[in-house]
């Protein structure tokens, strides 16, 4: 939102040279779109962080020139001096406060960080110290996060989040204790909650930061579903299904609802995975594994936990009215409606599940149609694409010959096309000025 | 300036200095007080003998007898006990629970047991030497490997924690012989 209105304030005063704007609109526009200090410019972000990252790795390429001509003393003081140097540099920016700007903030946590994880790897060097490296980043990424919070930086919390995320994905083993598994990805994410702690809890993060942490939740939580043994192998993807609808339906305040859905890619990658699931469920063959899987995954200690989750962020989004999101994370729930009816049924009644997604999935599509024409915020392109391929993949499971399948896709294809075209006008006729 | 921020970066800082110093104190205790163990290991793979500037370090020796009624799980740590023979060359006894009240042993991983036997993993593998040195051991290796005795790990051990303090070969220091054919 910063990049808009940094964009409005530069245009100001040549709308106002130009007559287009009196100094007191110009005054009230400035008030009402003040840029944020507190959050730096993508450019200012990347900068800072390249010359930290060059900085640091220069640090980590030096451990590989294995110094053996120096002492074990001095080896160990070369480790310590870059550490001793940029903590010295965070406390005066910290000690400056607000009167740092957003870059040397995020500069010098970032080197930080990176001479903590240049240190702890020369130690290891010096001693000859084996050990995996997902222990090295475990260290590495706990000794770092308190930067993200003290320093307020955007950069160590990015870094953090990967490094979570690659770490629960190398843990998957199941031999290895909860501590050390990627169940503890959602104690990890807690620690960045977000840049607590004493900030205040209205903090807004940027765009790359939630991205960066959609992704790595998804990851993390994911890696948590792998983590069971499991007798079926599409058990993994009703879990998986199930995390994305917890990711979609994670809690907003009024201020986050009403922002842009380009804003809040957890509900838009939450949504993709659930109507990409949904889609495949209306396959005879796809549902019937689902309906195994769903049997396997109700012996799972991780799927009750999930379910739990689920019914607290489903209850949240009920208050907030989010009906549009609860639809499409309610097809999550598909497999279990359908379950009671076809435990020890064998496969006749698998079709159950198949036909529900159908149904269910052009609901929704023929819902976001209807309320765009209702005068309601909707989203009817993607209704209308929802429905296209439904009768796509409905066409594609059945027995009608190709030369039927082809008119049918023609069909599809050119109503589509035509839908658009008509909403196309639809919003251009809504833009009009009121004569 | 406000007392929290300023509260956790002071412990921040705190804990980035005694992770590492804490490494080095327990390694240093081991290596002036540990005791010196060989241990004869697998000759690196001539062709891809050095991984990123180290020597991949493999012991001889990957499994042990397991005592009777020891229910031994994949990952665990368990404690190598440790034996020198006449030749100089240590080798493992057998695993154990818990750590054993007198003589010389290492903390190790167990791998899976089978019959009353169960593989380990060492708590050392690799051998980090000087990137000039490397090319030479590279050259060194594909020359000599199979006319050499054997590969034999020096190793300071102390209350289970193992430090790798060098390699020799045919009794002599690997970095020696490097840096005598570097001259």
């Amino acid at each position: 939102m910063n990049s808009h209105h940094r964009w409005l304030l530069e245009q100001l005063p040549q709308w106002e040279r130009d007559g287009l704007l009196t100094a007191d609109a110009a005054r009230a526009l400035r008030e009402r779109h003040a840029v944020d200090a507190s959050q730096p410019g993508a450019a200012q972000i990347i900068m800072g962080s390249l010359g930290a990252l060059l900085i640091g790795t220069g640090l980590i390429a030096v451990i590989g020139y294995n110094w053996d001509d120096f002492s074990r003393p001095v080896r160990l003081l070369f480790a310590f001096l870059p550490l001793l140097a940029t903590q010295l540099l965070s406390f005066h920016v910290l000690q400056r406060g607000d009167a740092s700007a957003a870059w040397v903030r995020e500069t010098t946590a970032l080197l930080q960080a990176l001479a903590t994880g240049a240190c702890i790897a020369i130690v290891s060097q010096v001693y000859n110290l084996g050990g995996e490296w997902p222990d090295f980043l475990f260290w590495w990424m706990l000794l770092s996060l308190p930067l993200a919070w003290v320093l307020r930086s955007s950069a160590v919390a990015i870094f953090y989040l990967i490094a979570i995320a690659v770490w629960s994905a190398n843990q998957t083993d199941r031999s290895l204790p909860w501590h050390d598994s990627p169940f503890l990805y959602p104690l990890l994410l807690l620690g960045l909650l977000p840049f607590w702690p004493g900030w205040p809890p209205s903090r807004t993060l940027s765009v790359s930061v939630r991205w960066v942490m959609t992704v790595s939740a998804i990851v993390g939580l994911c890696s948590a579903a792998l983590g069971h043994y499991w007798y079926h192998d599409a058990t993994f993807l009703w879990l998986w299904t199930l995390t994305a609808a917890v990711i979609a339906l994670f809690p907003l305040n009024q201020a986050g609802i009403e922002e842009p859905t380009r804003r809040k890619p957890q509900v838009v990658l939450g949504s993709l995975w659930l109507l990409g699931y949904g889609v495949a469920a209306t396959f005879r063959d796809v549902s019937d594994d689902i309906l195994k899987a769903t049997t396997n995954a109700l012996h799972l200690p991780w799927c009750w936990g999930l379910l739990a989750v689920l019914l607290v962020f489903v209850l949240t989004a009920s208050a907030r009215k989010r009906w549009a999101v609860l639809a499409i994370s309610s097809i999550s729930l598909l497999p279990l409606i359908a379950f009671p009816f076809v435990q020890n049924k064998g496969d006749y009644y698998s079709t159950l599940l198949s036909w529900l997604a159908t149904f269910h999935l052009a609901a929704i599509g023929i819902t976001l149609i209807v309320l765009e024409f209702a005068g309601k915020k909707s989203a009817p392109r993607l209704g209308a694409a929802l429905l296209s391929v439904l009768i796509i993949a409905r066409m594609a499971d059945s027995h009608f010959s190709l030369l039927a399948k082809g008119i049918a896709f023609i069909a599809v294809g050119v109503a589509f096309l035509v839908f658009n075209i008509l909403m196309s006008r639809l919003h251009r006729q809504k833009q009009l000025p009121v004569s | 300036m406000k007392a929290l921020p300023l509260l956790i970066f002071a412990l921040t800082a705190l804990a980035q200095w005694a992770a590492p110093l804490a490494q080095i104190w327990t390694h240093e205790q081991t290596l002036a007080k540990g005791t010196l163990i060989k241990l004869k290991c697998t000759a690196p793979d001539p062709y891809d003998p050095l991984r990123g500037r180290y020597l991949a370090v493999r012991p001889d020796q990957s499994e042990a007898d397991v005592p009777e009624g020891a229910k031994l799980e994949r990952g665990m740590s368990v404690y190598a006990m440790l034996t020198t023979g006449t030749d100089g060359l240590a080798t493992v006894t057998h695993l154990s629970m818990t750590p054993p009240a007198s003589g010389d042993f290492v903390r190790v991983k167990a791998g899976y047991a089978y019959d009353k036997k169960a593989g380990f993993e060492w708590p050392f593998d690799r051998f980090y030497i000087n990137e000039q040195l490397a090319p030479e051991a590279d050259e060194w290796f594909a020359e000599n490997i199979r006319k050499a005795r054997g590969v034999v790990a020096e190793v300071r051990v102390l209350n289970g924690r193992a430090v790798l303090a060098d390699l020799s070969i045919d009794g002599k220091s690997f970095r020696e012989i490097l840096k005598e054919r570097g001259k």
